[in-house]
């Protein structure tokens, strides 16, 4: 019976009213989610397919949200499992990751733009965050870009706010280290 | 020591994110996907009507819209095409079977339908004729 009563769903004023919902999350948060995302991924269009699946996603599960968090937070949660998701993923590890390693060749000139960004002095800062290993990256982005609270950030990673801490001190560190090593 | 993140956000929104937005494009492909999600998801009362109307007889697409029709069920009114795709569906579900007579396909119940009728029947029957649980059950 389990097939058919997923097809069945009760209430259709409801359904219009999550449509409502994720129409609102995409007004207000889809930037920065998308933001997020890339952190993560690193790729353009993959951060946008990734996205995309997101907002789907958040539909579909939107009756396990519980109010217990803002939405706001349960979206970013929902937004960081999906990255791991994919990082862990068969097609990322077999697939993109070979890809990069074609990105590496000396005969493949990489993307002007890309060129432009990396050599741009005010950039290093960004470039020296997004090749943190992704522990520190992810608390710093949360943190410093999305301004959100370290009791926020635990809730959305399920880490613990003062191993979260300890994280944040430990990037310091190595932005300092890696800051000094450029100049 | 000052912070070496302060200047975090403004660094990125320079670089890495400048010109990079959720585009309206692709806003619309998730409306476009929650919405094929939505129609391809119906009413328990809706799949009980479909099964109901075939457990007697045999009858085409046309004459099960009309016998939805009187039972006051309107999902399908204005939108008839989905009617026939939730058909298929529970065709394919092996709760309905198929026979083409005359160049129309007409539909009756197997037994694994048969069966599900009478489960939800006896439900309604164990519940008092309540609903909800069933309803609520489904939803989840």
């Amino acid at each position: 019976m389990n097939e058919l009563n997923q097809l069945a769903v009760t209430d259709e004023m409801m359904l219009d009213e999550r449509e409502q919902i994720i129409d609102q999350l995409m007004r207000e948060y889809s930037d920065d989610i998308l933001h997020l995302v890339y952190t993560y991924v690193k790729n353009r269009t993959i951060a946008e397919d990734l996205t995309q699946e997101i907002f789907i996603k958040c539909y579909e599960k939107l009756n396990q949200f519980n109010q217990q968090s803002t939405i706001k937070t349960w979206a970013y949660r929902i937004a960081s499992n999906h990255c791991k998701d994919y990082l862990r993923s068969w097609h990322y590890r077999k697939i993109t990751l070979s890809n990069k390693v074609f990105d590496h060749l000396p005969s493949k000139s990489k993307q002007v733009e890309e060129e432009v960004i990396k050599h741009s002095e005010e950039n290093s800062l960004t470039n020296a965050v997004m090749n943190l290993p992704l522990k520190y990256r992810e608390v710093v982005f949360l943190h410093y870009y999305e301004e959100l609270s370290l009791k926020e950030i635990s809730k959305i990673t399920s880490v613990n706010i003062n191993t979260l801490k300890t994280r944040l001190k430990r990037a310091k560190e190595l932005i300092k280290d890696k800051m000094i090593e450029e100049v | 020591m000052n912070d070496p993140f302060k200047n975090l956000k403004s660094s990125m929104e320079k670089s890495i994110f400048k010109d990079f937005s959720f585009s309206n494009e692709r806003k619309n492909a998730v409306r476009e996907a929650i919405r094929t999600n939505q129609q391809s998801q119906f009413h328990t009362e809706t799949i009980i009507a479909i099964l109901e109307s075939v457990q007697h007889e045999s009858r085409d697409g046309y004459n099960i819209s009309i016998q939805l029709f009187q039972k006051n069920e309107r999902t399908f009114q204005k939108n008839e095409g989905q009617l026939y795709t939730l058909l298929h569906l529970l065709e394919n579900k092996e709760m309905l079977t198929s026979n083409w007579i005359n160049n129309k396909k007409y539909y009756s119940l197997n037994s694994k339908g048969k069966r599900y009728l009478a489960t939800y029947k006896q439900d309604i029957t164990k519940q008092g004729l309540s609903l909800n649980p069933f309803i609520t059950e489904a939803s989840l």
